[in-house]
Formats: C-alpha cells, sequence, structure tokens
C-alpha cells in the first residue's frame, strides 16, 4: 500500500490569448495509505487537472508528487483510474478491456484470466465476461471500469466523479459496492466528487479545495464508523461539510 | 377505452395469461423480410440497367450489341476456361498492388496523424499523388519496367496510395482522445495502441479507402495490360477493341464486373460485418 503525498504542487495554464493563469497554488496533502480520501472543490477548481498530473496526463510548473512505500518500482508509477465515463474499448469484450490494462501493468499471463474473473465477480459482472460494452447498461460499464481500475492492484487508485454520469438509484449502488471493496481490499483512493452525500459516504478524509486557483482548504477526518451505512448521520456530516465550503467561499466574496 | 402502455393485454385484447406463464412476444417473420429487404434493391438496380440497356439497342441495333448476344459471349468466355485464366491474372496484379499500398499507407496514414512532423513532411508529397491521373502512372510503369509484372504492381500501388493514406489521415486525427488518454493511463506498450486502439478506430476509413482503392485499382490495372502486358482482362478487352467486337469488349467488362460485385459482397462486406460486430444495429430512420 502506498501512500501519496502531494507537496507544493503548481500548475499554470495559457488562455486563448496567450495570458497565464494559475490553477492550483501550492497545493499541499496526503492520501493515507489504504485509505478513500475525497476531493471536494468548486467547480473548475482543478480537481480532474490534479489527477491528471497524478498520472501523467498532465505535466505539473511546481512541487513533487511523491509516492511512499509503492510496490512497483518503475519509470511512471501503476495507478488505476475510474474515469467519469467508463472509457471501455468498445469493440473489445469486457474480459478483454480488463486483460488489456492487465497486461499493461506487467500482469503475468497465467494470472490474468484468475483475476478478470475475480475482480468482475466483486462487482458483480462475472456473467458478462464476454460481453461487449455497448449491449450494457450505463452503470454496469462503470462497474467494468472500476473492476479494471481495481484489478491491476495498483500502489494507488484515482476515480474522478465516477458516478456522475448515471441515475441517483444506480449510482446509490455503485457507491455501496465502491466503499464495500475499498473496505475489504485496502487500498488507497483519490476520490473527486461535487456530491457532499457522496463524499460522506466514500471518505475516510475529506479534502476541500479553494476556488481557483486551488488551493487546501481543509483537511477533515470523516467521524462516520465503518461498515459505511447509508443513513441520515451521512447527510449529517454533508451538512457539516457544506457549511465548511460554503463559508470560505462567502468569507472569499 | 382508456390505453395503457405498460399492459400488452390492453393493446391487443387477447385475454390475460395464467398467473406464472411467461409470453413471448411474436417479431414477426423477421428473417423473410431482412431477405427480401437486402436482395430487392440490388436486384432492381441491375435490372434497370439492363432495361435501359436494351432500350437503346432496340433504338440504336447497329451501335449496340444486343444484351443476350453479350450474356451468350460472357457464357463462353466462362466456360472454356478463358475467363478464369485472364481474371486470376488482373484480380493478382490489383491485390498485390493493393495490399502493398494498403501496408505503406496505414503506416504513413497514423505517422501523418500523430507526429506534427510527419504530417508536415507527408501533406505536400500526397496531396501532389493525388493530382497524378493513374494513366500517368500507367504509362510511367511501363516505361520504367517494360513489359513485365513490375509495371501493374507500381502502378497500382503509387496511384492508390495517396488516397488511402488520406482516408486514414482523416481517421487518425478523429480518434476518440479519452480513450487514447485510459491507454496512456494503463500503461498500454506502443503496440497495444496501435493495435488495440487505433486501428479498430480506423476500421470504416480503411474499409472506404479499400472499397475506393479497389475500384481505382482495377482501373490502373485494365490500362496497364492494355498496352503492357500480354495477358489479363485489360489486354483481351484490348484485343476485341481492336478487331471492333463490341459483343466481346462488353462481355470482358460485364465478367470483371461480376467479379468486382463478388469482392465487395463475398469478401469486404463479410470482413466488415465481422469486424464491427460489437456494435449495435442502429436504426436511423425509425418511427
Amino acid at each position: 500500500m502506498a501512500e501519496l503525498v502531494v507537496e507544493n504542487v503548481e500548475k499554470w495554464f495559457r488562455r486563448e490569448d496567450g495570458q497565464p493563469f494559475k490553477v492550483i497554488d501550492r497545493l499541499s496533502f496526503h492520501a493515507r495509505a489504504g485509505s478513500v480520501t475525497v476531493l471536494i472543490g468548486p467547480s473548475g477548481c482543478g480537481k480532474s487537472t490534479l489527477l491528471n498530473s497524478i498520472v501523467g496526463l498532465e505535466r505539473l510548473d511546481r512541487g513533487e508528487l511523491k509516492f511512499v512505500n509503492g510496490g512497483h518500482p518503475r519509470q511512471r508509477p501503476l495507478i488505476g483510474y475510474v474515469f467519469q465515463s467508463p472509457r471501455l474499448l468498445p469493440w473489445k469484450t469486457i474480459g478483454d478491456n480488463i486483460r488489456l490494462a492487465l497486461k499493461g501493468a506487467a500482469v503475468a499471463e497465467a494470472e490474468r484470466e484468475q483475476r478478470v474473473r475475480n475482480y468482475l465477480e466483486l462487482v458483480g459482472l462475472g456473467e458478462y465476461i464476454n460481453q461487449f460494452p455497448l449491449y450494457l447498461s450505463g452503470g454496469q460499464r462503470q462497474r467494468v471500469g472500476l473492476a479494471r481500475a481495481l484489478a491491476i492492484e495498483s500502489d494507488l487508485v484515482l476515480m474522478d466523479e465516477p458516478f456522475a454520469s448515471v441515475d441517483e438509484l444506480t449510482a446509490r449502488q455503485l457507491r455501496q459496492t465502491t466503499r464495500r471493496l475499498c473496505e475489504q481490499l485496502h487500498r488507497t483512493v483519490l476520490f473527486v466528487t461535487h456530491n457532499l452525500a457522496e463524499a460522506a459516504y466514500m471518505s475516510d478524509f475529506v479534502v476541500t479545495l479553494t476556488r481557483r486557483p486551488a488551493t487546501l482548504d481543509a483537511y477533515v477526518a470523516n467521524p462516520l464508523p465503518t461498515p459505511r451505512q447509508w443513513g441520515p448521520e451521512i447527510y449529517g456530516f454533508a451538512a457539516e461539510l457544506e457549511t465548511k465550503v460554503t463559508l470560505k467561499e462567502e468569507t472569499e466574496s | 377505452m382508456a390505453f395503457d402502455s405498460n399492459n400488452p393485454t390492453a393493446m391487443t385484447g387477447s385475454p390475460a395469461g395464467v398467473a406464472g406463464a411467461e409470453t413471448i412476444p411474436s417479431f414477426g417473420n423477421s428473417f423473410g423480410r431482412d431477405l427480401l429487404g437486402r436482395i430487392l434493391p440490388p436486384v432492381l438496380a441491375v435490372t434497370s440497367v439492363i432495361a435501359i440497356w436494351w432500350s437503346l439497342y432496340l433504338i440504336y441495333p447497329r451501335l449496340l450489341p444486343s444484351p443476350m448476344n453479350t450474356v451468350n459471349e460472357a457464357i463462353r468466355l466462362l466456360s472454356d476456361g478463358t475467363f478464369l485464366f485472364h481474371m486470376y491474372q488482373s484480380l493478382r496484379r490489383v491485390f498485390v498492388g493493393s495490399v502493398v499500398a494498403m501496408f505503406f499507407s496505414v503506416g504513413v496514414g497514423i505517422y501523418m496523424g500523430t507526429v506534427l512532423m510527419g504530417e508536415r513532411f507527408f501533406q505536400p508529397l500526397v496531396v501532389l499523388g493525388l493530382t497524378i491521373p493513374g494513366l500517368m502512372w500507367a504509362l510511367i510503369a511501363v516505361m520504367l519496367f517494360g513489359i513485365n509484372e513490375w509495371s501493374p504492381y507500381f502502378a497500382v500501388t503509387v496511384t492508390i496510395f495517396p488516397m488511402l493514406v488520406i482516408n486514414i489521415w482523416a481517421g487518425v486525427k478523429s480518434l476518440d482522445k479519452d480513450l487514447m488518454d485510459m491507454s496512456h493511463v494503463f500503461h498500454f506498450s506502443k503496440w497495444m495502441k496501435i493495435t488495440q486502439v487505433i486501428l479498430p478506430q480506423l476500421v470504416p476509413n480503411i474499409f472506404a479507402a479499400t472499397r475506393y482503392g479497389l475500384g481505382l485499382a482495377w482501373k490502373v490495372v485494365v490500362v496497364v495490360e492494355m498496352f503492357g502486358t500480354s495477358n489479363g482482362v485489360g489486354y483481351q478487352v484490348m484485343k476485341s477493341y481492336q478487331v471492333f467486337n463490341m459483343e466481346g469488349v462488353i462481355a470482358w467488362t460485364l465478367t470483371f464486373v461480376v467479379a468486382m460485385i463478388v469482392i465487395e459482397y463475398g469478401m469486404i462486406n463479410l470482413a466488415e460485418r465481422r469486424l464491427t460486430a460489437w456494435r449495435p444495429k442502429i436504426d436511423v430512420w425509425r418511427r
């Protein structure tokens, strides 16, 4: 299990007129090993940019990302990613989509088949192994995305608003599955969301970010017991989080 | 009566089934309808061409051969083995030239679409290649290589290459960025990216290019064979032309067209259906 340390990270973009603007400003926090850290903040504050920087899709301008106790000594750390949309290869079966990720992660061929079956069973899609993604529902596809990210057994799993594109009932089931798997598998997870109830349910720790340029606003430990149950206490903690975010925004304005 | 779309008995008026028994809806004779829908339009298209030809023959009997005589001539060519020999020669030339062109065009197209320097280097060459007619390449090939097999291979390859590249380049430019990012995140190797992510997205472009490329390759091969080889369909057409055998010219052309149709429906369509089996059928004009 690895711990992710984000240290004084800074990211700049350029407007169309060539003017630079700062998206992330000296942001520091850490995602503890084996726990779910939820990142919340206003729209467009740079949460997805941070995740993209962690997986190497964007380059940071300043600061450092450290993986403490990373089990995969390689040039680029192995990171599972559950995207907002499932991003499955539609011409490959569900099983092949996961097999390809395992091949990319250099998992031995003999072990791949077992992992594919194991993780599809964990997300409740064992019987769909030979099905093509376009024949599944949105929620089922997102489960496959979750199975793929977990199957590579990486140091860190990133989830970028993974349930934002499905209906609330499906999202609730997916949250339960994901939270159960996080508790069961003890993975280090960095989870981005806009939804405060989702943050309250999914998190062990919550990192709140300010408006752009994003910097650390608050770091809150979730007091709710595990295994997590969906109930009034979730909304209570969500309301507490809302107060913090809202208060900060009012102070700024 | 109030209409309840969730209640099938309200729509059909049939009595409700016994509790626990499952009623399987009838989908009608879709097989017969599919077959009719697939066969009728091309049959109608061919029939209308024959009808126009027949009418023109009735108006200008001296200028045009009768469809019946032409069909008889085609049957003779097919039965005495002449057709098979010459068609094989032409097919081989088209096939070799097309495969070589396809191989290089996929590589160059992907390179142009993914590397800016590649695009800047090849773009003027491709545009230049597109402006040169196939006939010119046929002449140049015969002058360069003489009367041998290299002439049609070269002429076909260089004629269809730029057109194939343009298609594949356009396909690469519209690749799904999200899938490319996904392949990067999950550490796909370059080979995996090309074979598992890029090429499958290019399948529609490759098929469009193949269809158009084959049509163009046939035309070029026929021209080269007319003056650069001693066998093949083009050579036979030229021979018939020299003795003013109009039935022969049209019979050879017809058999040639039939071979093209067999390739299109028998090979390309089947391959395309197989490679796009993952895609659910879309009924655009559904009401």
